[in-house]
């Protein structure tokens, strides 16, 4: 076994004291300090972004000063089987660990490294038995010593009519998963077929015939491979999320196990697919002997796009949480939210910086197990709620499904639910058309401010009307970006986004600016006062210390406080030497600068960029970059949305959500057919259509008051009717209720209508007034209530002139 | 016979109060047909839960057209048919239109729909990222959070925090959320200030109070017994032989218009139809036309007019005086110039009811205190209450009408007041 590790992170992300070593630093920055890159990108699993690769930072260089580089050239110990004090492997304490407690073996190993602290190591990459494991790696484990006979493991399949390994082409069956030659299988197939396939035998066995599967020969035994045991759990697949030495020598892993759906509280499902494993939450320190050998966890998509990755792929969309027995979808990755993780975080902290203050041992530990530290905290005070600061992330385990609902994983999408999936707002389009002029010059502009050695504090103003793609521009901006500093083409940098209107109060950004530098919580004016000296001073906070910081606030308008003072101070920032700050401003208005004063505008105003509303071709363009691939839109419906809301607004959000409306109203009225039982024609029904799109911006742009005025009981009508007639006559703005009256008390004597007592006219009057068909004052005024229409008079003719029930109320209109 | 009815009436009368008093039951008629409110709104919702979509809508419509009991009878239904998967958040206006007030209800709701502790002492902050966080958590297991705002107009105010926050997160992430407006404010979306409305899926169903037809069939679905209930089955075919009757009245006809040209929305047909079957005669167990019409001549009364009834004679004194006054354009006066009228009549006729001015001034202040006269206008509390301008809140035609009415009022007085009648 031979060991070519680089060092890496210690699992616990914790500040430490950045005091001494700083000098031995620099004598060791000569040794390479790249890591190494990972073998596979798997980003179902995760991992943390990994530190930059451009010439590091002091900080970097330190953790490789106390690298045990030593290990290397050591011959680590043969046989691991026979190391004397380790506790008993882990695996077998699987099951009875479903809820960490503070007593897990990962509680009580804080003391044993106390003891001896130099001489663990963590690794982000092992070689070990000839198989190389990195953190993020799936692999199988073995269950228990000895318990499995058949210890050769065949990483070829046999087939399951000639069973022989070898000869041709394989194909699988989607229901048993065995194997099948082409040539074996009766009728012979040439090549594999498309799609779901299943074999004879299950076929038969679905339509309820008995068929007798074809027997191995005699004395041959069938062997089962990695992937059958684990699903008949005689193996366990795990991810591995760190590798460490121990003192000892012994290689350990910690590991997050998979589980089969079997062994779930809600068994296997219906809709469950048989290579689908879930993620567990349960976290095992296993030695690395019990490691077999790799297999290939995937998220859906990855799994869709597997082609030859062989017999150990699995599918993985769930988390499991064995406290709860519940399921959570996995998050994918590009949902997460950009700002969580700063990019500049180091990610690796050097598991040797705790040596320096052991007295924070514990609390690393508690870091790694969340779980743990809640049950922790729960037995010291009154239980953590879940709404405050600290208890958030960990009550959240609880809300999972107990089942997989089917509809979710059975269902076939139509054309139109998969439109209406594109077009919601939450979907991140693939690309971003018609903004590319705009996302150039945002780029231009972070890189020229982050990229000098030098960062001058500098300012950009972005304007434009809601729905113009401002934030999404410049966050697909900063996430171009960060794939850039990724891959090393820049230096590390801090983003920073605030939405004003998301702030308590102005003062409260501070706060926020504050928290997100240091992770302290301090009150606004300790915070302001923090960062005062933070960016003029240059008395650093927090960890980062002289890294740009770039600062997006979104609706930078709603800062605007009567002094203008919260303002000022942030835009006074960037002009300071050395203060490092970039801040990207949005807002509405274009003239905000001119609003404010000169003071601030002369900080603010120099660099700004506009985005316009969309005109109808870029609108059609967006939508119909949505809609690739789906066809469920005419063309001309598509057309027909985006030049009338070009002409209204040009607000993309409005043009997506009349299209997904107008989507929604085709799916209805297909929907509604079938239910009836027919199936509609192909051609016309289904799609969406011009009539769909008229009735969905009918719907957002039109006031139903027309609709509830021709509904009005018949005395509101006869009151509206004499309102217009009064303010008509009149010619004031406002009519008395009691000159009113006697208004509808003439028209209803000379119409012979039952007259209406004078309260209930009053309380007509009054619904009226609710709903803001007419303004109107309170009703304990009675006969001095002032009434005012809040609709043209011309809607209220248009509304009443034909209306049955009072065929003679037009002669006044 | 009677003494046999009497329990059957009774049970009778209970099982109608209870079909009144039960939204589910009165609205249960829509559940059947395909171009309700009820499915369009269930489509609505349905859609975001199996299809994991966020959505917002309005309903919107006059008061008691049955805007909750519809959304009611959908959250209901939608429960049953996903089990676990639905968690509703209802937020109302009138209590929650403070932003921190709202997110901390809101995160009160989440912590007792998901069993989770919860903190009074969390701030706004905390509460707004932990609505979030749940947000994307319930996205994530495929459970969706309805929030229900009622009064959604009241929520339109002031810098709209609350619903940009829920509104830019349901834009953002991956959740399964609705949020349903409840309004009778038909430009309730106007409201919404651009950003907000900008990010508002303005989805919009209208509910009007129903027509004619659907009243006449509403009150049948209501008040028709089944065959096959726990009642006695000669008693329910004479009791639904007698209401087909009375459905098939030109009177009833009659009733049912008076009615609904005042107010159709659907409260108020309850209200109605509770007062008939109050009215139910007890020894027989039957509805009778006079049932209908004693219920709507009390869904007819005039508050104002029952007051002017029983006031003394020198209160209607005081009231005619201030109409001559009011008549003759004079638009300020106080109790000094309606004394000085009341004298001048007084001189004139030489009636009988000649009162000191501290007994005229008692009366005076008990027709300020029954709201029948009120202050002109609100300034110079500190002046005495003689000198203070008043106005009169009825109107002259009210006024004629209850000394019609009024048997002991003296002739002297409608004369007094007939002079400027007009009509």
């Amino acid at each position: 076994m031979d060991l070519s590790a680089t060092p890496t992170r210690s699992n616990s992300k914790t500040k430490f004291s950045p005091s001494k070593t700083i000098a031995a630093a620099q004598m060791e920055f000569s040794t390479p300090s790249k890591p190494t890159p990972r073998r596979r990108s798997k980003p179902m699993a995760s991992p943390p972004p990994m530190s930059p690769a451009t010439p590091s930072t002091v900080r970097r260089s330190r953790r490789l000063l106390e690298t045990p580089t030593k290990d290397l050239p050591e011959t680590p110990a043969k046989d691991l089987a026979a190391t004397p004090v380790k506790p008993k492997p882990t695996p077998t304490l699987k099951r009875k660990r479903a809820a960490p407690s503070p007593k897990t073996p990962s509680q009580a190993e804080p003391k044993r490294q106390r003891r001896l602290p130099k001489q663990r190591a963590h690794y982000r990459k092992v070689v070990y038995d000839g198989g190389e494991f990195a953190v993020g790696d799936d692999v199988y484990v073995k269950r228990q010593e000895g318990a499995e006979s058949d210890a050769e493991d065949p990483e070829q399949e046999e087939c399951r009519v000639c069973f022989r390994t070898s000869g041709g082409v394989m194909v699988e069956c989607d229901a048993c998963l065995g194997g099948f030659h082409l040539r074996c299988v009766r009728p012979p197939l040439r090549r594999v077929p498309e799609g779901d396939w299943a074999c004879p035998y299950c076929e038969a066995e679905r339509a309820g015939r008995a068929i007798d599967r074809p027997k191995p020969p005699a004395g041959k035994r069938i062997r089962r491979t990695a992937k059958e045991k684990l699903l008949s759990s005689d193996l366990w697949a795990a991810r591995i999320e760190s590798l460490r030495r121990e003192p000892d020598g012994a290689f350990w892993a910690k590991v997050r196990w998979y589980i089969i759906p079997e062994e779930t509280a809600a068994g296997r499902q219906p809709h469950n697919l048989r290579r689908e494993l879930y993620r567990s939450n349960d976290i095992g320190d296993i030695e690395m002997e019990t490691i077999l050998r790799h297999c290939f966890v995937m998220s859906p998509k990855e799994f869709r796009d597997a082609t030859n990755e062989g017999d150990d792929v699995f599918y993985c969309e769930y988390e499991y949480d064995e406290h709860w027995h519940n399921f959570k979808r996995l998050a994918d990755i590009d949902d997460e939210p950009e700002t969580k993780e700063d990019p500049s975080d180091e990610p690796y902290n050097a598991d040797n910086d705790y040596v320096s203050d052991t007295d924070e041992d514990s609390e690393y530990d508690e870091e790694d197990e969340p779980a743990t530290r809640c049950v922790a905290r729960k037995n010291q005070s009154h239980g953590l709620a879940a709404n405050s600061r600290t208890g958030r992330i960990y009550g959240l385990q609880k809300i999972g499904i107990r089942k997989i609902p089917e509809h979710v994983r059975c269902h076939q999408k139509t054309a139109l639910e998969k439109a209406k999936a594109t077009l919601l707002l939450a979907t991140l389009p693939k690309s971003l058309p018609c903004r590319d002029k705009e996302m150039e010059e945002i780029s231009t502009f972070v890189k020229d401010a982050i990229c000098n050695d030098q960062c001058l504090g500098r300012c950009l103003y972005i304007h434009g009307v809601p729905g113009t793609g401002k934030t999404m521009s410049v966050l697909a901006v900063m996430r171009r970006l960060r794939s850039e500093f990724d891959s090393g083409a820049l230096r590390p940098y801090c983003f920073i986004e605030i939405n004003g209107l998301k702030l308590a109060s102005p003062e409260n950004i501070y706060k926020v600016i504050y928290e997100q530098l240091s992770g302290h919580r301090v009150g606004w004016k300790k915070a302001l006062h923090y960062l005062t000296e933070h960016f003029s001073d240059g008395i650093k906070i927090g960890k980062q210390a002289n890294q740009p910081i770039v600062l997006l606030i979104d609706e930078l308008d709603l800062l605007l406080t009567r002094n203008q003072s919260v303002l000022y101070n942030i835009l006074d920032w960037p002009t300071k030497p050395n203060s490092n700050l970039v801040i990207i401003g949005i807002a509405n208005t274009m003239d905000l600068p001119e609003k404010l004063f000169p003071r601030i505008s002369s900080r603010m105003g120099i660099q700004r960029l506009c985005f316009g509303p969309y005109n109808y071709r870029q609108l059609q363009e967006i939508i119909t970059s949505r809609l690739k691939g789906i066809d469920a839109f005419e063309d001309q419906a598509i057309e027909f949305a985006s030049r009338k809301v070009a002409a209204m607004s040009g607000d993309a959000r409005r043009a997506l959500e009349i299209c997904r409306r107008a989507a929604e109203f085709a799916d209805y009225r297909v929907k509604q057919l079938q239910q009836v039982g027919q199936t509609p024609s192909p051609g016309g029904n289904g799609a969406v259509c011009m009539g769909d799109i008229e009735d969905a911006i009918q719907e957002v742009f039109q006031a139903p008051h027309i609709q509830v005025m021709k509904n009005c009981p018949k005395f509101g009508k006869i009151i509206l009717a004499a309102m217009v007639h009064e303010l008509y006559r009149s010619g004031l703005g406002e009519v008395l209720f009691d000159k009113l009256a006697s208004t509808v008390f003439s028209w209803c004597h000379a119409n012979r209508e039952l007259l209406p007592g004078y309260d209930t006219l009053l309380k007509i009057c009054c619904k009226l007034g609710e709903s803001k068909i007419v303004l109107c004052e309170e009703g304990t005024k009675h006969k001095l209530q002032k009434l005012q229409l809040n609709y043209p008079s011309d809607d209220v003719t248009f509304a009443l002139k034909e209306s049955p029930d009072l065929p003679w109320l037009s002669k006044y209109l | 016979m009677a003494a046999a009815a009497a329990p059957v009436a009774n049970q009778a009368q209970a099982v109608l109060r209870g079909r009144l008093c039960d939204p589910a039951f009165v609205h249960s008629p829509l559940r059947s047909s395909p171009d309700t409110n009820y499915s369009k709104l269930k489509y609505l919702v349905d859609s975001s839960v199996s299809e994991a979509c966020n959505n917002s809508v309005l309903l919107l419509g006059p008061r008691g057209c049955g805007k909750g009991a519809v959304l009611d009878m959908v959250l209901e239904d939608l429960k049953k048919e996903h089990p676990d998967a639905i968690s509703v958040i209802r937020l109302n206006g009138m209590l929650h239109s403070d932003d921190n007030c709202a997110t901390k209800e809101i995160a009160r709701q989440l912590c007792l729909e998901h069993q989770l502790s919860f903190s009074k002492m969390a701030s706004s902050d905390d509460n707004t990222d932990f609505m979030i966080d749940m947000l994307r958590e319930c996205g994530l297991a495929h459970k969706t959070v309805i929030f229900v705002l009622e009064e959604f107009d009241l929520f339109a105010q002031g810098k709209q925090r609350l619903l940009y926050s829920l509104l830019d997160a349901m834009q953002t992430l991956t959740s399964q959320a609705v949020v349903i407006g409840i309004s009778c404010r038909l430009d309730a979306d106007q409201l919404l200030e651009k950003r907000v409305r900008s990010r508002f899926s303005h989805r919009k169903l209208l509910f009007v109070p129903s027509s004619l037809d659907g009243i006449q069939r509403l009150m049948e679905h209501l008040l028709m017994l089944d065959k096959d209930s726990s009642l006695p089955k000669n008693y329910v075919t004479e009791y639904n032989s007698r209401l087909t009757s009375i459905f098939g009245n030109k009177k009833f006809k009659g009733i049912l218009g008076s009615l609904t040209d005042a107010d159709a929305t659907t409260s108020n047909i309850l209200r109605f139809l509770f007062r008939v079957v109050s009215d139910m005669d007890m020894e027989s167990g039957l509805l009778s036309m006079e049932c209908f019409t004693h219920a709507l001549s009390c869904m007819q009364r005039q508050p104002k007019l029952d007051s002017l009834q029983d006031l003394s004679i020198l209160e209607l004194y005081i009231l005619v005086c201030m109409n001559r006054l009011e008549d003759k354009e004079q638009n300020s006066y106080n109790f000094n110039s309606i004394m000085k009228e009341y004298r001048s009549i007084q001189d004139a006729y030489k009636t009988s009811d000649k009162y000191a001015t501290t007994v005229c001034f008692r009366a005076f202040e008990h027709l300020l205190d029954r709201e029948l006269i009120t202050f002109a206008d609100s300034k110079g509390r500190n002046v005495a209450l003689e000198y203070r301008p008043v106005k009169l809140l009825i109107s002259s035609r009210e006024l004629a009408q209850s000394l019609e009415l009024n048997t002991t009022c003296p002739a002297v007085l409608q004369k007094l007041l007939d002079r400027e009648r007009y009509m």
